[in-house]
């Protein structure tokens, strides 16, 4: 593996105000490219893992570096690696008083600086690349929610960003709209997109992941290709979750 | 809108009980409501508020500087009958049954109320006249705005604060204007010039403190925290009697402003403590994850606070804010009491004079429906506004 390291986490330990250990050294290295699935247990520092890419978690222990940025205290530097960055969540977060057009096209124009009309066009392209082009002018609550879904992913790919981070894009949803978000995720995933999904989905990470981790109790347990994963995992750990989700 | 015999019937004697809880309300009602109309109509002796219809408005404004009050009032008509166009440009029917209802009452208040208040005739003519502009502008703004491009429907809006800029000046003096002194605004002026003011400085003070209240920096929450509590603990007539006292001293010399403007300023701080509790219950309203997405797109802190956490917030707080600002204009009748000659403070001195004595229910029943008609605008403009905010979109259920 040469492409570069777009991603390094080391030894991270987060306490919550209310005492409790959330990640007790947790380690992760992303390259260029890679789509990276985490499973496990609930409670086990998934979300919270992820969470500290982007800094909307703080940490106390440990380094995170984001595409050779390492995370401070600096707002600056937050943002910085927050433009680069982009988050899909479980609850998709659209800004519900502004247009699906509006959604897309907030934060390239307020943070990138781009030519509105510039934006505009590229948001089209990628309402359509999701599908959804015809509902460009309608509000979030117009929509269901494989579709809010799907425009939360094209907001975030409307800021170019250099990593996708999903946190249980699909949890929310009724299940005949799974599959809807699922395909636009694995096509962004062909399309060569630095991609960590925290997922339940097994079918995607099987299909999609070029590797699949396993937390528990704030820490990576293993981690491997798919295939290894599912029929052969080296760890009891790993094999307790699999029986638990089969 | 047709009363029916039957529903009558239906809604008022379904059963014996309910038959004479009626028959017992109807007749309270009557009762009252007759009393009420004959001391209107044959005892009360309304010479009180037709000789003293200047001074109630006016207070002691300089009589030959009053045609600037004439001119603000022209220009706040035509800007409100074009502001009222612009919102209703492209509606059908073009004039909406509210907007009619709204247009019979002002045409009505125009003829009756000068005819009630026995003004002589140019004055009448130049309220017809006034009355008339504001509805002619509403017709034409309604007929032509859609054809507007938006930017202009947009930039209308400025007009609002350019005028109340206008205003200042034009009631004030200055700029090759005699100065009028605030000590000689009085009445209804004065009670619209305090409310107004404060209600437009507290409004932008009070989102200020809700968001110190919730801020991560400690000093800057628990500042906000102390002031909003010590400010709501007290009651406005000892922060307004302190203002007269305190501010004097605080300040150098020339700085301490006049009285007028101290208590126009205690009320507007008063006043953001209480906007900024309704401001926090919106800001609750608004799910975390808003913030969140807002700034994992790499938003700044006040950007996603200005675009996507306030718009959200503030129309939740919307309805709990404008009773704020009904009851700041309310409040304004403490300034008689601190001796300034506000609506109230007007009538008391009214009411003091030897030629006047025992008029009180006159004077204190005009007052009364004065500020009714100040708050029920209020009201309606923000249910107006609540109502557009909302038919803009339906909310997410996250």
């Amino acid at each position: 593996m040469t492409s570069p390291l777009m991603i390094e986490a080391t030894g991270v330990e987060k306490w919550y105000p209310n005492g409790f250990h959330a990640l007790r050294g947790a380690e992760l290295e992303v390259r260029q490219g890679e789509v990276v699935v985490i499973m496990g247990p609930s409670g086990s520092g998934k979300s919270t893992f992820i969470r500290t890419f982007n800094g909307l978690e703080d940490f106390q222990k440990g380094s995170i570096t984001i595409d050779g940025i390492t995370l401070s205290d600096d707002i600056r530097n937050i943002d910085a690696i927050r433009r680069e960055v982009g988050m899909v969540f479980q609850q998709f977060n659209l800004f519900p008083h502004l247009t699906v057009l509006e959604n897309l096209t907030l934060a390239p124009v307020l943070v990138r600086k781009r030519p509105k009309a510039e934006v505009q066009r590229q948001a089209l392209e990628l309402l359509e690349r999701v599908g959804i082009h015809e509902q460009a002018g309608k509000y979030p609550g117009q929509l269901s929610g494989g579709q809010q879904q799907r425009v939360a992913i094209a907001r975030s790919l409307c800021m170019e960003p250099r990593i996708m981070l999903f946190d249980e894009p699909t949890s929310a949803l009724d299940p005949e709209m799974v599959q809807e978000v699922l395909a636009v995720m694995q096509e962004l995933a062909r399309d060569g997109m630095t991609m960590v999904v925290v997922t339940h989905e097994v079918r995607f990470a099987r299909q999609v992941a070029s590797r699949v981790v396993l937390m528990a109790d704030g820490v990576v347990v293993e981690q491997a290709p798919p295939e290894q994963f599912f029929t052969n995992p080296s760890h009891e750990r790993s094999r307790q979750f699999l029986r638990q989700i089969a | 809108m047709t009363i029916s015999f039957q529903r009558l019937r239906r809604e008022l004697f379904a059963t014996p009980l309910d038959g004479l809880i009626s028959l017992v309300l109807i007749g309270v009602l009557l009762a009252a409501g007759s009393a009420f109309l004959k001391w209107m109509l044959f005892q009360a002796q309304w010479t009180v508020i037709q000789a003293n219809s200047t001074l109630f408005a006016l207070g002691r404004y300089p009589i030959d500087q009053q045609w600037r009050l004439w001119l603000l009032t022209t220009l706040l008509a035509l800007a409100t009958g074009t502001t009222w166009g612009l919102l209703r440009s492209g509606s059908t029917p073009r004039w909406p049954r509210n907007d009619l209802v709204a247009a019979v009452l002002l045409i009505a208040l125009a003829s009756a109320g000068t005819w009630a208040l026995q003004l002589p005739f140019p004055i009448q003519l130049r309220w017809w006249l006034i009355s008339g502009g504001l509805l002619v502008c509403r017709g034409v703004a309604g007929r032509f705005g859609s054809s507007l491009p938006l930017a202009v429907r947009r930039g209308a809006a400025v007009v609002w604060p350019v005028l109340y800029l206008v205003g200042m000046v034009l009631i004030s003096g200055g700029l090759g204007l005699m100065p009028v002194p605030p000590s000689e605004w009085g009445g209804l002026l004065l009670t619209l010039l305090q409310s107004s003011f404060a209600i437009l400085l507290c409004f932008p003070l009070g989102v200020m403190l809700a968001l110190g209240r919730r801020s991560e920096l400690p000093l800057l929450r628990w500042g906000s925290v102390v002031y909003i509590e010590f400010i709501r603990g007290a009651p406005l007539i000892t922060l307004l009697f302190l203002g007269q006292n305190i501010l004097g001293f605080l300040l150098p010399g020339g700085l301490a402003p006049d009285r007028v403007w101290r208590a126009a300023w205690v009320l507007t701080f008063f006043a953001a403590a209480y906007v900024a509790e309704a401001v926090r219950s919106g800001l609750a309203a608004v799910p975390s994850g808003q913030l969140e997405a807002a700034r994992s797109l790499g938003l700044p802190l006040p950007q996603a606070l200005i675009h996507v956490v306030l718009p959200q917030a503030l129309r939740v707080a919307l309805p709990a804010t404008v009773g704020q600002f009904i009851t700041l204009l309310q409040d304004t009748t403490l300034l008689s009491l601190i001796g300034l000659l506000d609506l109230l403070g007007t009538a008391r001195t009214v009411m003091a004079n030897p030629e006047f004595l025992g008029k009180s229910a006159e004077v204190y029943l005009t007052l009364a429906v004065l500020f009714w008609c100040c708050c029920a605008a209020l009201g309606l403009g923000s249910r107006a506004l609540e109502t557009r905010l909302n038919t803009l979109h339906t909310p997410v259920k996250a």
